[in-house]
């Protein structure tokens, strides 16, 4: 038993003693070396693997062979160095030689772990090197779209903007196209970062954030809008629902009757002037008011002076009575008449009042010349033929 | 009285009897004389040179405006003042070189008794001697008129609109009577005095007071007649619309406004403009013929009235007047 103790660390010490001793002794003075950085991958099916082999030696110059010696059945090996297929190098000693082995695979391989052992000779001395080639089987491609508000609310102008995310589900790299579509009046574009795309590079496992901006370019009735995003590329293909909610909004427009916004007016007499409210947009407007921002001392009043309710597409004549203020002078004033409906933009009209003066001033002129006359007709009368 | 009444049977018949020969005789007179020559050539060499300024002016800055002909009137470049500076003292000049010897010139030569002798009363020969004096300035001013036109055609190319030639018209419609006034004038001076030269010098007396002194007469008195006591808005405002006023009595200010209400457009008002009365004004936009006319009407009425007033006047006293000599 003793003995067999003492047999034991004697081992033990000359093992330990070997290993601390071994890993410098060889690295130093194995005289021939093969090696490589990775010497075990792992690659998709049918895909080319190719691992870069580093020869030296120690001693002295040598021609050193290179052979793959064990190969699974049906793969070819190739080495390769300085852009030719090689069988040999030439290595010179504290010199690193680097050898590109390329594996590929044959056509029906099955997913596996495969054993390729690559040997160094040069004068009897000698150098081994397994590889180890996992091949596996890859995901399939596939594209997913998402988004987390698919449903977007909005005026029957305004733009509506999902951001929606592409993912490359597969193990490939990938150019996806885009398309959409889209309720006639919708104008739909996809935008990248900041640039407007149809088509881009998707690389595997890589997700890109999208905005998808529906426009419209009518305005729009109220109601509800599908969209259909679609991203192909190949036979690979999906496609994601967004709605575009419109919601109604009530646009007024002032116009005159005849469509001219002037009128002559005398100053300091009521003139009523007709002025046409038109609600063009896609909800009735409520309450609308109807205000005036007039000359100093001009009077303006609206008849009716507030409209209760307008539906879409309908218009209301409304009267107003303008009187400029009786010392207006001649000329072309600004009227600006305003409609405000309730929760919606106010909408201004201006008026071009060309105010015109009293003429009663001219008919005293002409009494004027008619007393001078009178006056000559007079002393005509009175003095006259002498 | 059976005297008077033998006299008033004997005045019978259109007193104008004979007018319109007086009229033809006295614009011949006035056509051919040298007076009217000097006179005539003067206001063409004022036209011309202005109004070849005034198109220079406007081919250089290259105005393109509605209203291109009345800049024609309106538009002047330092030293030569505008056309219309010109006519403010240069038609009263002619009109008082027209008239002021009608009657005494006449009473001078001892022709009087003579032209009286023949079927014609004395209305006609003082209507007549008036009218003619009157056509005469027409006749000038419309000739000046027609060649500013012409030059105008020609040196700018576009034809004159409407509106141009309808204030244009009532331009020299306002002319012609400026010149009525002072015609009037010299002739009731003439009536007056026996003197041409006298008659003549009491005209440009008259002449110079409107042109030189009344305006600085009309601040005096307004400051007179309109103290500003406290400063109030209100006194100055008095006090200004006093002077306007005042100023307004002369027929210079009469004419010279309506030249600029009918020449620019875009004036509203000639009297002192509140600025309330400007807020919401489209400013700078012209107005129509009609409103300006309303504006200078008047004015224009004024000149018009005083003209026959005055000329009702020598009427009277030449009426009244002992011509036997």
């Amino acid at each position: 038993m003793k003995r067999l103790v003492a047999l034991l660390m004697s081992l033990l010490l000359i093992f330990s003693l070997g290993v601390s001793i071994q890993p410098a002794h060889a690295q130093d003075t194995a005289p021939l070396k093969l090696t490589t950085t990775y010497p075990g991958v792992v690659v998709g099916l049918n895909e080319g693997v190719s691992f870069d082999l580093k020869v030296s030696v120690s001693d002295a110059p040598r021609i050193v062979k290179l052979e793959v010696t064990q190969l699974p059945e049906g793969w070819t090996a190739t080495l390769r160095g300085g852009g030719k297929t090689i069988q040999s190098v030439y290595v010179e000693p504290g010199k690193e030689v680097s050898v590109d082995l390329r594996l590929d695979q044959p056509k029906e391989v099955q997913s596996g772990t495969f054993n390729v052992l690559v040997t160094a000779s040069a004068d009897g001395l000698k150098a081994q090197l397994p590889l180890q080639v996992t091949v596996k089987e890859k995901q399939p491609a596939r594209l997913t779209l998402s988004t987390d508000l698919p449903t977007i609310k909005g005026g029957p102008t305004s733009t509506f903007s999902y951001d929606v995310t592409l993912k490359n589900e597969g193990d490939e790299d990938m150019i996806v196209s885009l398309s959409a579509s889209a309720p006639a009046g919708f104008q739909v574009t996809f935008r990248l970062g900041a640039q407007d795309v149809t088509s881009f590079p998707n690389n595997a496992r890589e997700t890109k954030r999208l905005t998808v901006r529906a426009e419209p370019y009518v305005q729009l009735e109220a109601g509800t809008y599908p969209l259909k995003v679609t991203v192909q590329s190949g036979e690979v293909q999906a496609s994601l629902d967004l709605n575009a909610e419109v919601t109604g909004q009530p646009t007024l427009s002032l116009t005159a009757p005849d469509g001219r916004l002037s009128a002559q007016v005398r100053s300091g007499r009521e003139t009523p002037l007709k002025l046409v409210v038109r609600n063009t947009g896609t909800a009735p407007a409520r309450g609308i008011k109807l205000s005036s921002s007039e000359p100093n001392g001009w009077k303006v009043a609206f008849e009716p002076e507030s409209i209760e309710e307008l539906a879409a597409g309908e218009e209301v004549t409304v009267t107003v009575k303008v009187k400029p203020a009786d010392n207006a002078l001649a000329g072309d004033y600004m009227l600006t008449l305003r409609a405000a409906p309730t929760g919606s933009s106010t909408k201004s009209a201006d008026f071009r009042i060309t105010v015109l003066t009293s003429t009663l001033w001219g008919l005293v002129g002409i009494v004027l010349i008619a007393v001078a006359v009178g006056v000559v007709l007079l002393a005509v009368m009175r003095f006259g033929r002498r | 009285m059976a005297l008077a009444e033998r006299v008033q049977s004997r005045r019978e018949g259109s007193p104008w009897t004979g007018l319109w020969a007086v009229v033809a005789k006295e614009m011949a007179d006035h056509l051919t004389s040298a007076r009217m020559r000097i006179l005539e050539f003067l206001i063409l060499l004022t036209a011309g040179g202005t109004v070849y300024v005034a198109m220079q002016q406007i081919r250089s800055a290259g105005i393109s405006e509605q209203f291109v002909y009345l800049r024609l009137f309106t538009l002047a470049q330092d030293p030569l003042p505008a056309l219309v500076g010109f006519l403010v003292f240069l038609v009263p000049l002619i009109a008082i070189a027209l008239g002021f010897d009608a009657v005494n010139g006449e009473f001078n030569r001892k022709t009087l008794s003579r032209i009286l002798s023949q079927p014609i009363y004395r209305d006609a020969l003082l209507m007549g001697k008036f009218l003619a004096g009157l056509f005469t300035l027409a006749l000038v001013f419309t000739a000046i008129w027609l060649l500013i036109f012409g030059m105008g055609m020609i040196g700018l190319g576009v034809a004159p609109g409407s509106e141009d030639v309808g204030r244009l018209l009532w331009f020299l419609l306002a002319t012609v009577f400026y010149g009525g006034i002072w015609l009037a004038l010299a002739q009731m001076f003439s009536v007056v005095f026996r003197q041409p030269a006298t008659a003549a010098l009491a005209s440009i007396a008259v002449w110079l007071f409107f042109t030189v002194f009344w305006e600085i007469l009309a601040g005096l008195l307004a400051q007179a007649l309109h103290p500003i006591q406290f400063g109030l808005a209100q006194e100055i405002l008095g006090q200004a619309q006093l002077q306007m006023t005042l100023e307004r009595f002369s027929p210079n200010t009469l004419y010279a406004e309506s030249m600029v209400a009918l020449l620019n457009p875009t004036v509203r008002s000639l009297g002192l403009v509140l600025p309330s009365q400007l807020q919401g004004a489209i400013l700078g936009t012209p107005l129509p013929l009609s409103q300006s006319l309303l504006l200078i009407w008047p004015h224009l009425t004024g000149l018009i009235a005083v003209t026959i007033l005055i000329f009702a006047l020598s009427y009277v006293l030449f009426q009244r007047q002992e011509i036997r000599a």
